[in-house]
């Protein structure tokens, strides 16, 4: 692998960012350029100097070579070979960053046989050199480059013998001379850059600014492609193809950028007869909103077929002379493959509102979100007790245990801390019973698990202050809960029912060890069972058997507007319950919402509470209060001396 | 009655949702049907009268697994399918649910319904016997849903939030015991993903 190792690197000195990877050499390292280059010579060789693009490809398939290389991807080798061609800026650097690199030249197979090849019979050269040189070892030629008197050649400095050796050797009928020399290699910069001024000459004349329109239709009859020697060779309206779209997209390094500047491709009258002549413009351009593929001579939907999954934006392609349109199917199968599609042969064939039907397809479909589902048995448990729980949670954590917990009642919080949240975690971590992250069979799976009302009263004295959104404001609040039997039951051996309780939703949190205050996304999972005979009181039916917390590292996106609001009809609570005596009235429907509408809705607290208008309760809220309802009616009481009469809302 | 030490009860649902965990999303991300890790499908559990798996999804209350299978096969079709647009082709989207969270609480340490009796009394000769294994535990997992569109490679992510109750499963456990694959199933599935 020596070989391609300097090389690469020195290709990537280069100021040209897009180096010689990208593009037209797409499927292989710019160490290879050269060899793979010889190789596409020899297969245009083999095409016949009359064949077209498919005629060439054929033919070069068809020989039935020996070399397994030959059977791999022509049309690879070819952008190869016109990259050798056009790029040739690989052979500048690479010559200066090889320090152990010795430079080879090879004479007298002018003589041979093989140099009647296309190639001149550098293939074949590099190859017998190759061969001959390595006896034990594997040993690869680097840079080459021919020139009309001497075969150039770049080998390691180890394998230099090996090559020497080979002076005498016959090539196809020719013998040959190595030999070592301080020489530089010829440059083949010049000639290089004297082909890639015609192609740029050439593109300049077909690009179509206003329109950004390429239009490298009938590359076969220009002039300029037609007066060059490279492309004579063998004709190949596929190499010119490549090197031009290679040195057109080359000077925009972004996927935007070149959307902007390439919005429509012509490569009408080229005699295709397969995309994969062309494929590569897929890959250039993916994002091309208009193509003109007609005069060409794709004569089934197969032959189109490589561009299946391609050119996603596409909006109108033209076909018209092309075999292809003629079959029953082909519109049908087009707008499956391009679902962007509007216009085909001119003829509008899917109207906008289509295209957009049609580009839902592209999006998953995740199921469905509905409000929340509250099936408790008729008896209103579960809201009663959310009702009396988060106030108190926020509130008087310790009588929140004296009224729903007892010493089998289990707590644990989990959190799955992430990079995108203000709040810091630290406050969490050391209690969370994530398991996931700590292990089945850790210690803390089972010392973060909290049993009984004093140990989790304890715990919750560490952890953040918090301020839950109010029951009545259900789109706060996603709640689910259903009965479920096989509970034990306390006061003996037969089965109880219990309920469960889950809670997704968003608090407001003071971390006031970092004074830090923001919103933390949460999910809440209880079980409540039947209370135990001998619990002291207060005494409810029920108890809390489990209680699970997990914060989350994600905000919820904001909930749809027009969801219903499902409103209950007042009922008495089954269950006296330790807070303000009002009935639920309304449940919980959505998905927390973002946090602007939590902060609207602190406004409006903040200004019914002090009577200032909607502006200054914002600016007291979001001064150092910092969105902290508490902290925000505190600094209202001492600043409301100062504050102007417009502050507050005008009473009539 | 042999009630579970908490430590005992603790390590047993760990490990058994641990397991849980590893085959229920392995099946869901392999896009096979998870129709069998409820106790709906279950003759035990069915013969004993016990009701089918509340399973309720998003907030839609689904009455048997299949349900949900054909739901999570809905998920992985882009939409137009069904509404006859011969105009698209439709290929499945790989669903894959990544689990980042898990937490468990043994919310029955003494589960009986539709025990075998074998694993009801205590056999003096395996001092653990039944132990372990008769355990009723709530399981909440949470973590990210991803959508992947094979064609660009465009990726869409959803959190979801899973709370399951899981039984024991006494056909499995009285055969291969407690370090069986599927030895607990679903009585309960509630799932939203936002």
């Amino acid at each position: 692998m020596a070989p391609t190792g300097p090389r690469n690197a020195s290709g990537n000195t280069r100021a040209t960012p897009r180096a010689s990877r990208g593009g037209i050499s797409k499927r292989r390292a710019p160490g290879k350029t050269d060899r793979d280059g010889d190789v596409s010579m020899d297969a245009a060789a083999g095409s016949g100097p009359n064949g077209g693009p498919a005629a060439g490809r054929g033919g070069a398939r068809g020989r039935g070579r020996k070399d397994t290389r030959g059977t791999t991807r022509a049309s690879s080798r070819i952008a190869e070979n016109v990259k050798n061609f056009v790029g040739g800026r690989d052979s500048v650097a690479t010559s200066k960053a090889l320090f152990n690199k010795v430079t080879l030249k090879v004479s007298g197979f002018q003589a041979s046989k093989a140099a009647q090849n296309d190639d001149g019979g550098r293939r074949a050269l590099t190859d017998f050199l190759e061969r001959k040189a390595s006896k034990d070892k594997k040993v690869t030629i680097g840079k080459s480059v021919m020139d009309k008197d001497y075969f150039w050649i770049s080998v390691n400095k180890g394998d230099v013998p090996d090559f020497l050796r080979l002076t005498g050797f016959i090539m196809a009928g020719a013998p040959i001379t190595v030999e070592e020399t301080d020489e530089k290699m010829p440059d083949v910069s010049s000639t290089t850059l004297e082909l890639k001024a015609k192609l740029t000459e050439v593109l300049a004349k077909r690009y179509n600014p206003e329109q950004r329109l390429l239009d490298l239709s009938a590359l076969g009859t220009d002039e300029i492609l037609r007066s060059m020697d490279v492309f004579s060779q063998g004709s190949r309206a596929e190499k010119a193809f490549r090197a031009l779209l290679r040195i057109a997209t080359d000077q925009y390094k972004t996927g935007d950028e070149k959307k902007e500047a390439f919005q429509a491709v012509s490569i009408a009258r080229n005699d295709i007869n397969d995309v994969g002549q062309v494929f590569q413009l897929a890959i250039e351009l993916p994002r091309l909103k208009r193509l003109d593929l007609s005069g060409n001579n794709l004569d089934t939907l197969a032959k189109m077929s490589k561009w299946r999954h391609r050119f996603k934006n596409l909006e109108e392609l033209h076909l018209t002379g092309n075999p292809v349109t003629a079959l029953s199917d082909t519109v049908s199968e087009l707008l499956k493959w391009f679902p962007n599609l509007q216009n085909l042969n001119s003829q509008q064939v899917r109207t906008p509102e289509e295209v957009a039907e049609s580009l839902k397809a592209q999006q998953p479909t995740p199921i469905p979100q509905l409000p929340s589902n509250l099936r408790d048995g008729d008896n209103n448990v579960a809201p009663a007790f959310l009702q009396a729980f988060f106030p108190l949670f926020d509130t008087d954590r310790d009588r929140l245990i004296s009224e729903f917990y007892d010493d089998d009642s289990w707590f644990s919080l989990s959190a799955m801390p992430g990079t995108g949240r203000a709040l810091p975690w630290k406050s969490y971590m050391k209690y969370s019973r994530n398991i996931q992250q700590i292990g089945s069979r850790s210690a803390s799976t089972q010392q973060r698990l909290f049993t009984g009302g004093s140990l989790i009263a304890d715990l919750w004295k560490a952890l953040p202050p918090t301020r839950h959104p109010g029951m009545d404001q259900p789109n706060q609040w996603l709640i689910d809960c259903h009965t479920f039997p096989n509970l034990a039951d306390p006061s003996g051996q037969g089965f109880a029912m219990g309920l469960q309780i889950i809670v997704q939703g968003q608090y407001e949190e003071a971390d006031l060890s970092a004074n830090v205050f923001g919103t933390r996304t949460f999910s809440r999972t209880f079980i409540l069972g039947p209370s135990k005979p001998n619990n002291p009181p207060p005494q409810h039916p029920y108890r809390v058997m489990s209680d699970q917390l997990t914060l989350h590292n994600w905000t919820p996106a904001a909930a749809p507007a027009s969801i219903p609001t499902i409103t209950a009809a007042p009922q008495q609570a089954a269950i006296a319950v330790p807070v303000a005596p009002q009935v639920v009235t309304t449940l919980p429907v959505q998905p927390a919402v973002s946090d602007d509408a939590l902060k609207a809705q602190l406004i409006q607290e903040v200004s019914k509470r002090t009577g200032m208008t909607a502006e200054y309760s914002e600016l007291c809220l979001s001064g150092t209060a910092n969105w902290n309802f508490e902290l925000a009616l505190k600094s209202f009481e001492e600043q409301k001396g100062n504050l102007p009469p417009t502050a507050f809302i005008a009473v009539a | 009655m042999a009630i579970l030490s908490r430590e005992r009860a603790v390590q047993s649902s760990a490990e058994a949702c641990e397991n849980f965990i590893n085959t229920y999303y392995k099946t869901l991300n392999e896009h096979k049907s998870v129709a069998s890790y409820y106790v709906t499908n279950n003759q035990t559990y069915c013969n004993a009268g016990h009701p089918p798996a509340d399973i309720c999804i998003n907030g839609l209350v689904l009455a048997t697994p299949a349900e949900w299978d054909a739901m999570l096969a809905a998920q992985r079709q882009a939409p137009g399918s069904s509404t006859a647009s011969s105009t698209t082709t439709h290929r499945p989207f790989p669903v894959t649910y990544e689990v980042e969270s898990w937490d468990a609480h043994v919310i029955n340490p003494d589960y009986r319904f539709a025990a075998p009796p074998a694993l009801l009394v205590p056999d003096p000769s395996k001092s653990d016997h039944g132990a372990g294994i008769r355990i009723m535990t709530m399981l909440t997992v949470s973590g990210t849903v991803h959508f992947t569109n094979e064609r660009d490679g465009e990726s869409f992510k959803q959190h979801f939030n899973d709370v399951f109750i899981l039984v024991p499963n006494w056909d499995i456990l009285a055969r291969h015991g407690k370090n069986a694959v599927k030895r607990y199933l679903i009585a309960s599935h509630n799932y939203r993903a936002f």
